[in-house]
């Protein structure tokens, strides 16, 4: 009952429609896989664990104008009294704030300079005891900071001689083995690696090695510093609405500002790569929108073009099951040939997007997945005017216009 | 072969109801030609159809070789209409896109036979029509003589019992239509049924049975003399009816 060689042979004596049909569906797929899988690496980097509790913790900047305050003092009692308030976990003076895309880098040695050895990149943070506790994170390895250790100053003078780092640092710049008690260098100052504590995210997300964080127990006390406030479950807002006028409080002459929850800072450094998405989405969408349209139209057009065939195929004993076969087969015949040239210009389009943008190369899965869903969308776009054939009364036959 | 009692065909619309066929009654035996004449918009297309299977009827019965097809669904009468009719149609009705091996192949795919019978039948009904030579040719590249002996390929190639054809000579010139006309002629002697639908009185003439078809119903011969033989001719009777 299949009517497979006269259909391909129908198909190839009047080829255009078809033709143009199979480019459609190729170019698409080609398109739409390339673009799913853009949009699940995005997924991915925009949904990255970040180790921290986004939701609990915020961050505030103050900049002091007033030179005769002692800002070391000031920023101790900052701290004292932003503990104090209720629904306060913990909170940490910091250089610069995680996920908010600015921060410090530098890379760390096993040997010092000028010496030439092994270097690995990392984000620091410039801070003290309370950091690891404010943030949430996770100590894998070692101990926290003693408060005896964290450097309080406005200046480089004195600087501090540990630090904790993140697994994934230390895996990197020891591979073979544990990193902890090892002496690393920035620069001629030598550190101890008194801790390691588990994945957390820098200020860079994008960064190649995001996780690469190195922390310092050194309170630089300079005119602009910043805060890390972490909170109790659902206190945050009720928190971040009065510390402003608490800590001006005991200090009136200098400005709060850039009170904002980590969630907030992710949210905008991550704005571009959330639009960029969603108009790979859009773009998706209207593609295979345009391409089920184009099949269901010509689907329509070769029924309307063929109404007497068909009403001579149901004289000559065609049953309505036929009828329907025989366009949902020929709609797969092109759809498939489609997709199958489709695929390979999916790779050849993913080799160039590759070379071109530094994507990372196109994984077969999303070709493929890409193709079934398109072949399902072409039958279900051909079903409709394929049941309306089935629909055209065997008495067309006799018909004579 | 055919027997129909009491047929109506009423076409419905919101404005008018049209009566197609009205209490027509028809039997046709085993191996009889029959011509069916009749104005235009009397009712023979709508025989042919009914007959045919293509659109089914208001009320009354219809048999067709024992079978009662008021009580067929829609796959029973598309099986039906593969099996025991086949058509020839006055535009001829190839498929465009097959060629004429192919175009013969269609109604035997549809009733599931095997490839090699396929291939023995249509080479025998593509040479009996003369154009066994062309088997590959595409309609168009044949003149409509050509073209409508293929469609006689098509529906001999079933090997039906009853043979319907419509107009079968009606976009053709004389000497094609005689042609075609000789075929159907001996498929008749060779015991196939055939009724044909025809407004051509000379053609209606060559065939042993005529009937007519006026106001959806069979034109009463009892109005004229004598009960309709054998040779008359529908023109015959349109002539004394324009006497009467």
């Amino acid at each position: 009952m299949l009517e497979l060689k006269p259909m391909i042979n129908a198909l190839l004596r009047s080829k255009i429609g078809a033709v143009l049909l199979l480019i459609q569906v190729a170019i698409t797929l080609a398109i739409v896989s390339n673009a799913a899988f853009m949009i699940s690496d995005r997924l991915t980097y925009l949904n990255q664990e970040t180790g921290y509790d986004e939701e609990a913790i915020f961050s505030l900047s103050v900049s002091t104008f007033d030179p005769s305050i002692n800002l070391v003092q000031q920023y101790a009692q900052d701290e004292r009294d932003l503990r104090a308030i209720d629904g306060v976990i913990d909170a940490a003076m910091t250089n610069w704030m995680p996920l908010s895309g600015s921060g410090s880098s530098s890379s760390m040695h096993l040997v010092p300079n000028p010496e030439i050895g092994t270097g690995v990149r990392a984000a620091y943070f410039t801070t003290n005891e309370h950091m690891l506790n404010t943030l949430g994170a996770k100590l894998i390895e070692g101990r926290n900071f003693y408060p005896e250790e964290v450097v309080h100053a406005d200046n480089y003078d004195k600087l501090p001689n540990t630090t904790i780092v993140t697994k994934d640092f230390a895996e990197e710049l020891y591979p073979d083995g544990s990193a902890l008690g090892k002496v690393l260098y920035q620069g001629e100052d030598a550190v101890e690696i008194i801790g390691i504590i588990d994945t957390i995210k820098g200020p860079w997300l994008n960064d190649s090695r995001p996780a690469n964080v190195v922390i310092f127990p050194f309170n630089l006390s300079q005119p602009r510093a910043g805060f890390l406030v972490r909170t109790e479950p659902g206190k945050r807002a009720q928190v971040m609405a009065k510390v402003e006028e608490l800590l001006l409080k005991s200090e009136s002459r200098r400005v709060f500002y850039g009170i904002e929850g980590l969630d907030e800072s992710k949210a905008s450094y991550l704005a571009r790569d959330t639009l960029v998405m969603r108009m790979l989405v859009v773009l998706i969408v209207v593609l295979v929108l345009v391409t089920a349209l184009g099949i269901f139209g010509l689907t329509l057009f070769n029924i309307s073009k063929r109404t007497k065939q068909i009403g001579t195929r149901r004289a000559l004993g065609a049953r309505k099951s036929a009828i329907v076969r025989y366009f949902l087969i020929e709609n797969f015949l092109v759809a498939g040939l489609g997709l199958l040239i489709g695929a390979a210009l999916a790779v050849l389009l993913g080799q160039q997007l590759m070379k071109v943008f530094s994507l990372p190369s196109l994984s077969f899965t999303f070709v493929l997945a890409s193709a079934v869903f398109m072949l399902i969308m072409s039958l279900v776009a051909a079903w409709g005017p394929a049941l309306r054939a089935a629909k055209v009364a065997p008495s067309i036959a006799t018909r004579s216009i | 072969m055919i027997k129909m009692n009491n047929i109506n065909k009423v076409y419905q619309t919101e404005m008018v109801q049209t009566h197609a066929l009205r209490d027509f009654n028809l039997e046709v035996e085993q191996g009889e030609f029959i011509a069916v004449t009749g104005p235009s918009g009397s009712g023979k297309t709508t025989f042919l159809n009914i007959a045919g299977m293509l659109e089914p009827f208001s009320s009354g019965t219809y048999e067709l070789d024992g079978i009662d097809v008021g009580k067929l669904n829609d796959n029973q009468r598309a099986d039906l209409r593969n099996q025991k009719i086949g058509f020839i149609f006055q535009g001829f009705n190839l498929i465009p896109d097959l060629n004429l091996y192919e175009n013969v192949e269609v109604p035997l795919r549809y009733r599931g036979i095997k490839s090699a019978e396929r291939r023995k039948r249509i080479e025998r009904c593509l040479e009996l029509v003369g154009l066994g030579a062309r088997a590959k040719h595409l309609p168009q590249q044949l003149s409509g003589g050509q073209q409508q002996r293929v469609a006689i390929a098509r529906a001999l190639a079933g090997e039906p019992r009853f043979l319907l054809a419509d107009e079968p000579t009606g976009n053709l010139d004389s000497l094609m239509a005689r042609q075609v006309m000789e075929i159907l002629e001996e498929i008749n002697r060779e015991g196939a049924t055939i009724v044909m639908v025809t407004h051509d009185p000379e053609l209606a003439r060559r065939a042993p049975r005529n009937i007519q078809v006026v106001d959806g119903q069979l034109a009463d011969f009892s109005l004229y003399q004598g009960a309709p033989n054998k040779e008359q001719t529908a023109g015959d009777i349109a002539a004394r009816a324009a006497e009467a």
